[in-house]
């Protein structure tokens, strides 16, 4: 009998010698981990990227994007009814958010919400930036009709309503393109009249 | 004589007895997991050609007269060494090739379901190495640091970033920083050519480990084979000498095979696609992300519901929660499937109706999400595209299955 009971005892230091043995276990298992867990944030460091914040200002004058012309000053006289074009504020094309598509189309066709204080001899100009996943937009010309013509992003084919405030015609996107004030000065060149007036970029 | 002398310092010989003894199924079919590891092995071979040239900067660089990042530069000089581009283009169809065998292999388990006990541990490593290829081809991408990779780099960057709760810091872990930024690049260099291959070797190893342990499934007609003579061991060849002369030659096709693709099919033409730039043309990832791409295109942009503070949006549900499922469905599939005893013989796909019909209808599912990649060229709505994409698949499976019931029917 006595045997027995001092067996069990016996057993029973052992069971709680091996709980603490696995408890500190733990307890240390989770401490290392816990103090990796600082170490994510060490990995994901705030380093600005391009970013969504347009710095466009009044008056600042618009150039070419793309191409041979890059950099140069966009004049109204480039451009015909239905043609489109990628555009920057001068000095600011480091920013991508503040890249842009400069649009002429007849002045009547364009219908609300487009913003018409914010266009000028058919004028329009939206952000680029594809409020989807971030690509740039296309222009896709009707050569028949020009006022059809609509702005496309090629990468998932989102269609955009330039008469129409860029409004969503179909595709992914989730909002339209934001709109930029630009008139054309005495001398014929394009400036911004204002800022974006609404979101850009992708809405994540 | 080397062999003694090793032999007396190591033990070859029961190395020998044990591991190159080893019987080897004879069926084709099996050679496909093969496939996928040679390929890896050409990838780590070409890799360490173009990991010793390759520059992982986005620092601003001269290159025939205009400035483009340091990267896309060293690229460019790769292109023009003798060998250079062939170099590059193996390693690139050698990564397709990789993941279109594991895709196959992954087929051929499921079809004859030797993924049940005892080898559901296996199945899951599987998955797991599909996933990670995934992963080493996404990271090796951007590397060439084009117009093309940008892109494609930039929207997988906003996938992760609309996450709900924790895309912030998920995307500034993934892409070191915002991108595009001078993070990124480093760190895909280090994922491509260090950690990810560090864990694929570690899940091959796993996974043959596992493999050798519990040996390979066999054709049930063995079964009767060994049920008339007495037999109890596999049926097959040995690993040595036969299987490794077989394998040895099945590689060298292979590397020529590669090669001669590599020498005339031109693959990603990063000179024509150009350093970063504004306008985005058209353009489609490698045809293994197709079926997410074309999802992403599918999700109408106005379906998004906010619970509990976070945002689930379109970008969400098609570039992450739609694979998340897909590999969830694959993972429980062996939990699901279950049976009593072990087995070890494969069984006839078309004597399983449920579990065949189910992965051809899956199979159809995932070629039509492929296909909605290309929803512009073929001018379809997104709306009537989700429609096929449901209903084709259904259809597939519905007369599938008919005709498997008929089959069986008629067999009993
Ligand atoms: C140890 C293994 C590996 C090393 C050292 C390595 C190294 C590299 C390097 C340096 C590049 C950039 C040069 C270039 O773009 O041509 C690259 C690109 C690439 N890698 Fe790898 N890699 C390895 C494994 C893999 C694996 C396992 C896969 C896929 C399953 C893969 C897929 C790719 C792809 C798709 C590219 C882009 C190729 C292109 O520009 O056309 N790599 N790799
Ligand atoms: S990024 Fe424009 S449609 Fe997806």
């Amino acid at each position: 009998m006595v045997e027995k009971s001092s067996g069990n005892k016996g057993e029973k230091t052992a069971i709680s010698r091996r709980r603490i043995t696995l408890g500190i276990l733990l307890g240390s298992l989770a401490g290392a981990f816990g103090s990796l867990l600082a170490l994510l944030k060490v990995l994901s460091p705030e380093k600005k990227g391009g970013g969504y914040e347009a710095t466009i200002v009044l008056g600042d004058r618009l150039v070419y994007a793309q191409g041979e012309k890059a950099g140069t000053p966009l004049r109204a006289a480039a451009l015909k009814d239905g043609d489109a074009v990628l555009a920057y504020p001068v000095g600011k094309a480091q920013n991508q958010a503040n890249l842009i598509q400069l649009i002429r189309l007849k002045e009547k066709a364009f219908k609300p919400p487009t913003r018409l204080d914010l266009t000028d001899q058919g004028f329009v100009a939206y952000s680029a930036i594809c409020t989807h996943l971030g690509c740039t937009v296309s222009w896709v010309k009707n050569q028949t009709s020009p006022d059809t013509s609509f702005t496309e992003c090629f990468c998932h084919n989102s269609i955009f309503d330039p008469t129409r405030g860029a409004k969503v015609l179909g595709g992914p996107a989730p909002i339209p393109l934001a709109q930029v004030g630009v008139k054309v000065a005495e001398d014929g060149v394009l400036l911004f009249t204002s800022g974006f007036i609404g979101p850009i970029g992708p809405q994540v | 004589m080397i062999f003694r002398w090793l032999d007396e310092r190591l033990e070859l010989k029961k190395f020998k007895d044990k591991f190159l003894a080893k019987t080897f199924p004879t069926h084709p079919t099996f050679l496909l997991g093969e496939l996928a590891l040679f390929s890896f092995v050409t990838l780590v071979l070409t890799g360490i050609f173009l990991g010793l040239l390759y520059e992982p900067s986005t620092k601003m660089v001269s290159l025939f007269g205009s400035m483009v990042p340091a990267a896309y530069a060293s690229v460019v000089k790769i292109d023009l060494l003798p060998m250079g581009m062939i170099i590059r283009r193996i390693h690139h169809w050698s990564a397709m090739i990789m993941i279109a065998s594991i895709l196959t292999h992954l087929a051929r388990v499921y079809f004859t379901s030797a993924y049940r006990k005892p080898r559901e541990i296996n199945w899951l490593v599987g998955l797991g190495l599909f996933g990670t290829s995934l992963g080493a081809s996404f990271t090796g991408y951007l590397l060439p640091y084009s117009q093309f990779s940008v892109t494609a780099t930039s929207i997988a960057y906003y996938v992760s970033k609309s996450v709900p709760w924790i895309g912030g810091g998920l995307s500034r872990l993934l892409f070191s920083g915002e991108f595009p930024s001078d993070g990124t690049v480093p760190r895909f260099f280090f994922l491509h050519v260090m950690l990810v291959p560090a864990v694929l070797v570690g899940l091959i190893a796993l996974h043959l480990l596992i493999l050798v342990k519990q040996k390979h499934t066999e054709p049930s007609a063995n079964r009767i084979r060994k049920e008339s003579h007495g037999g109890k061991k596999l049926i097959g060849i040995p690993v040595w000498p036969e299987q490794v002369v077989i394998s040895l030659s099945f590689y060298f096709f292979l590397l020529f095979v590669v090669s001669l693709m590599a020498t005339y099919v031109p693959l990603n033409p990063i000179e024509v696609y150009g350093p970063p730039a504004p306008g985005t043309p058209v353009m489609r990832p490698d045809w293994y992300f197709l079926p997410i791409y074309g999802f992403l295109k599918l999700v109408p942009g106005n379906l998004s519901l906010s619970i509990a503070g976070g945002k689930i949006t379109p970008e969400t549900i098609g570039g992450v929660i739609f694979p998340a499922v897909l590999f969830l469905l694959l993972a429980v599939i062996p939990f699901l499937d279950r049976v009593k005893e072990p087995l070890n013989y494969v069984e006839n796909p078309l004597h399983r109706p449920v579990m065949t019909s189910i992965g051809i209808g899956g199979g159809v599912f995932l070629g039509m999400t492929a296909i909605s990649g290309y929803l512009d060229v073929f001018r379809i709505e997104p709306g009537t595209m989700m429609l096929y994409t449901v209903l084709v698949p259904l259809v597939a499976w519905g007369i599938c299955y008919t005709l498997l019931r008929l089959y069986n029917r008629r067999r009993e």
